[in-house]
């Protein structure tokens, strides 16, 4: 995985996929979760936080999906 | 040609839109549009045109129950965002903030001006970081007995104790290892805060969505904290401090970042 985060694990025992699996839902809870809501001139309610979440989980037990949707941050 | 309309990833000074021209910028969240900054007296928006058929509300409801989809997306956005912020001051945006036209993202500019700037100001020379608290169950069960000074205490009365006395003492530390073990958990979490957030500009506690428990423990808590870039060294050593310390009661911290500051956006 090349990351342009220079992401740190502390105590490191992680195998390298799960690291992969890690910094994408870290990175999907900032940019979904969080981050200055400005109401624009269509408002979108990205309620179901949860059930997306879980849908990635499924889609994280595919190597492959998950590699494909990192690399695109290259 | 179908509807379009303007998804907005960052606000920026307008200085930035002239230091990072949006052609040197990553590929926009729909492959055939390009990133352009927007710009309204001092600020600037950087966005891109999206197909109104695909953003408008009931389609994106319906997209977002689309892992793939989404998760395509949101990487899109944070690749914008993340290499914008490790050159400039960033507001981020959280994922679907949509326009239908330009005039639209210059009116906001300009009302949120004021605001905007203020954060701008707030985030200068800082990162956020994110602590992710992870606790092995079964480690933690296995030394409460050392860890827990209440059944510290109760260890060592039943050891000196008369057989019968001892047996019961036994019995009482079975029944309080569970309490116990919660109790020291949520100390060490605070203890965590405490450390960090005196290191820190900023802390916020996060929540951890259940589907978050992993092979490798279980998340239990989730920090971000706002870093000036030069005393990130001094929270990494006091974090790496902490780490040891409570790791004989199977907490792992791990630390992730830096990130655009997703989390410390609010407008004071």
């Amino acid at each position: 995985m090349t990351s342009p985060f220079d992401q740190v694990l502390i105590q490191s025992d992680v195998e390298q996929l799960e690291q992969a699996d890690l910094s994408l839902l870290e990175t999907l809870d900032h940019v979904l979760n969080r981050g200055l809501v400005i109401a624009g001139e269509i408002t979108i309610a990205v309620a179901d936080i949860d059930l997306i979440f879980l849908g990635l989980n499924v889609l994280l037990s595919s190597v492959e999906t998950a590699n494909e949707v990192l690399r695109k941050r290259e | 040609m179908s509807e379009l309309a303007f998804y907005v990833y960052c606000i920026a000074e307008r200085a930035t839109a002239a230091e990072l021209p949006a052609e040197s910028l990553p590929p926009a969240i729909e492959d055939d549009s390009k990133l352009e900054w927007v710009v309204s007296g001092e600020l600037a928006a950087l966005s891109s045109q999206v197909p109104l058929a695909s953003y408008s509300e009931e389609s994106l409801a319906e997209h977002l129950s689309d892992a793939s989809w989404t998760a395509a997306r949101a990487m899109r956005h944070e690749t914008i965002a993340e290499y914008v912020a490790k050159r400039a001051g960033i507001v981020p945006l959280r994922f679907g903030t949509i326009f239908l036209e330009r005039d639209g993202i210059e009116r906001m500019l300009s009302d949120k001006g004021r605001e905007l700037r203020e954060i701008l100001e707030r985030l200068r020379g800082r990162e956020e970081w994110g602590v992710n608290v992870f606790c092995d169950q079964n480690i933690l069960m296995s030394s409460i007995t050392s860890v827990s000074p209440v059944l510290r205490e109760l260890v060592e009365g039943a050891a000196q104790a008369s057989p019968g006395q001892s047996y019961l003492m036994q019995k009482k530390i079975d029944a309080l290892k569970v309490d116990e073990a919660r109790l020291a958990l949520n100390r060490i979490i605070e203890d965590i805060q405490k450390s960090l957030s005196d290191r820190s500009d900023d802390a916020k506690r996060l929540r951890v969505l259940k589907v978050e428990a992993t092979e490798h423990g279980e998340l239990k808590a989730k920090f971000a904290f706002l870093i000036q870039q030069s005393d990130f060294d001094r929270f990494r050593d006091a974090a790496e401090k902490l780490a040891q310390e409570h790791q004989r009661a199977g907490v792992r911290l791990e630390l992730t970042g830096p990130w655009p500051a997703y989390n410390f956006t609010q407008i004071s």
